[in-house]
């Protein structure tokens, strides 16, 4: 147990700086943080992979690979000891199918994904044209 | 007829029902840019041991739920979990067999609905919480006023406004007849255990409550440790040859374990004799005797379906309504609590509304439910045809000796008991063709004298 040892767990623990998802696999399981927290990263080719983004308790990854059926883009390491709730595809889409209302916070969690991911490019275009890059 | 800003609901009864239709139907209101007023009316404190604030339950969260309440950011605190279960025992009167899941992830919680059994309060301060309080205050949170108030009469405007009277509060000697508040929705969930039912049965909109039978429920006290190796963290299901009972189980909750025993009437010659029986009893520690009257109840269990659960401005969720059989209560009550919320905002309040976006998710139930009661009803030939019950033992055994292949008849009993799957899932994999095929072969070698399976397995699950 990485936690505390006296109680019961749900989930799946990582210890710190295990892989919990590789970059380039297949995937198909959703993973929710029940506690603790990740890093999640992507080889840019540099000496050092590049950090996307820290998630924390209730953040979940792995919905990209899991709807598209493409590679995973990161890869997810645990920062610190955290545990994990797997949803699998077959079953999620089972509930989705169910409770369409349960794709509403996945969409809202993407929709905060894509507008941080829209700020981001809007400010590495302005980084670019400041040096006259652009 | 719809909610809009400045709508006022009433919910009545504060267990999962009620607190998960008051958190969804605030959170989507919140979403939708809707402000409303809502009342909670709860009159039991969940934060006190034995009756005051038990809500009757075996108290396990399952699988399904677990992983959709993730899915949803619901995190249920560490300190609700009294355990978490990795296994099902399944005893039968002719052995025993273990069915491990397929996965290494540990996903059913036992809980206490309440603050525990009477008698826990010994224990300063309870190193639990109540999985009721917890999901109280996530209501709160999300806005809901909660009136610890006890219901005394629902009715409904000339212009069909749900009305809602109070009992007198504690030191109140008035005897006002004025309701406490007219709303735009009511929602009731209010079990089947108290006079709830009856309240909104005089309201007079063809509601029937379901068919429903007694369980029994009761916590024994055994010690964290005595638990532990005795019932590992593993849930122990018991089909055996008693009369009046489906079957019972036992869950480990630290120092308790939960017993449940569901049946036809269940009395308490049932309980006497589920007791006695040396499959249960193996199962206790040594010399260790049940206690006359433990914790218990008899909590009543939706055997379905209601008629009419809903009118204009009005509608019932939960055990009062629908539920699934024999399993997963809390579950049915969750997607029930959604489909209510959902409903109530996307398309409206009127009975027209929750007859297409709220029944067909409680019919969807109450159908998969038939499957059930057909599946449970084989209990019945297993009882009577003890090489049938042998021959399942065998073949479970045979499937989680090889994990390599599929355990079709080990994953069909696994979502029977934890309720992770629909009985219309578990009857396609019960009844595939290699299943009937390997428990017949099973069942003539049964049937072959000197070839029994063993009459008592060893308990000790994990030293």
């Amino acid at each position: 147990m990485l936690f505390d040892s006296e109680k019961p767990t749900i989930g799946i623990e990582y210890a710190d700086g295990e892989t919990i998802l590789r970059e380039g696999e297949i995937g198909d399981h959703l993973y929710v943080i029940l506690e603790g927290r990740v890093e999640v990263v992507v080889d840019d080719g540099g000496e050092r992979p590049f950090q996307l983004a820290i998630l924390e308790k209730d953040g979940f990854f792995g919905e990209m690979s899991l709807f598209s059926d493409l590679p995973r883009v990161a890869s997810v390491r645990a920062l610190g000891p955290v545990r994990l709730m797997t949803l699998d595809k077959r079953g999620l889409l089972r509930w989705l199918a169910d409770d369409p209302s349960l794709s509403l916070r996945i969409m809202l969690k993407m929709v905060e994904r894509v507008r941080l991911l829209v700020s981001e490019v809007v400010h590495l275009r302005k980084l670019l044209r400041d040096n006259r890059l652009l | 007829m719809e909610l809009t800003s400045g709508a006022r609901v009433a919910v009545v009864g504060g267990g999962p029902s009620g607190s998960l239709s008051a958190y969804f139907l605030l959170d989507l209101a919140r979403q939708t840019g809707i402000t409303l007023q809502l009342d909670l009316f709860e009159p039991r404190d969940f934060t006190q041991t034995g009756p005051p604030g038990c809500n009757m339950c075996g108290g396990v969260i399952s699988e399904s739920l677990m992983q959709k309440m993730a899915a949803e950011g619901i995190v249920l605190p560490k300190e609700l979990l009294l355990d978490a279960i990795d296994s099902y025992v399944l005893h039968t009167d002719s052995g025993a067999a273990t069915i491990h899941p397929f996965h290494a992830e540990m996903r059913i919680a036992s809980i206490f609905r309440g603050a525990g059994p009477l008698g826990a309060e010994s224990q300063h301060p309870l190193p639990w919480s109540s999985f009721d309080q917890h999901l109280l205050e996530m209501a709160r949170q999300s806005g809901a006023n909660v009136l610890r108030r006890r219901v005394r009469h629902l009715d409904r405007t000339p212009e069909g406004h749900p009305r809602v009277f109070l009992h007198p509060a504690k030191g109140d000697s008035s005897d006002s007849t004025e309701p406490f508040g007219t709303y735009d929705l009511l929602i009731g969930c209010v079990g089947l255990n108290g006079s709830g039912v009856r309240m909104f049965e005089e309201m007079r909109f063809g509601y029937r409550p379901p068919r429903n039978d007694r369980a029994w429920v009761g916590e024994l006290y055994m010690g964290a440790k005595e638990v532990h190796r005795r019932l590992g963290h593993a849930m122990h299901i018991f089909l055996l040859d008693i009369p009046g009972m489906k079957f019972a189980a036992m869950t480990p909750k630290g120092h308790y374990a939960t017993f449940i025993i569901l049946g036809h009437g269940v009395n308490e010659e049932v309980v006497k004799r589920v007791f006695q029986s040396p499959r249960v009893r193996s199962l206790f520690p040594e010399g260790w005797e049940t206690p006359v009257r433990p914790c218990h109840c008899q909590p009543r269990i939706n055997l379905g379906p209601p008629v009419n659960p809903f009118a204009d401005r009005v509608v019932l969720v939960g055990d009062c309504a629908t539920s699934r059989l024999y399993k997963d209560g809390i579950g049915a009550a969750y997607r029930m609590a959604k489909a209510c919320a959902f409903t109530a905002i996307t398309r409206g309040i009127s009975a027209q509304a929750f007859r297409e976006g709220y029944w067909p998710v409680c019919r969807q139930m109450d159908r998969d439910n038939a499957l059930g009661h057909l599946l449970f009803s084989m209990d019945g030939i297993m009882r009577y045809f003890s090489p049938l019950r042998r021959a399942m033992i065998t073949v479970i055994r045979e499937e989680q000796s090889r994990p390599q292949d599929p355990r079709r008849l080990s994953s069909a009993m696994w979502d029977t008991f934890t309720g992770s799957a629909p009985y219309r899932q578990i009857f396609q994999q019960a009844f595939h063709p290699v299943i009937l095929w390997r428990l017949f072969v099973a069942m003539l070698r049964a049937l072959v004298p000197g070839q029994q399976t063993d009459a008592i397995v060893s308990t000790t699950i994990r030293e």
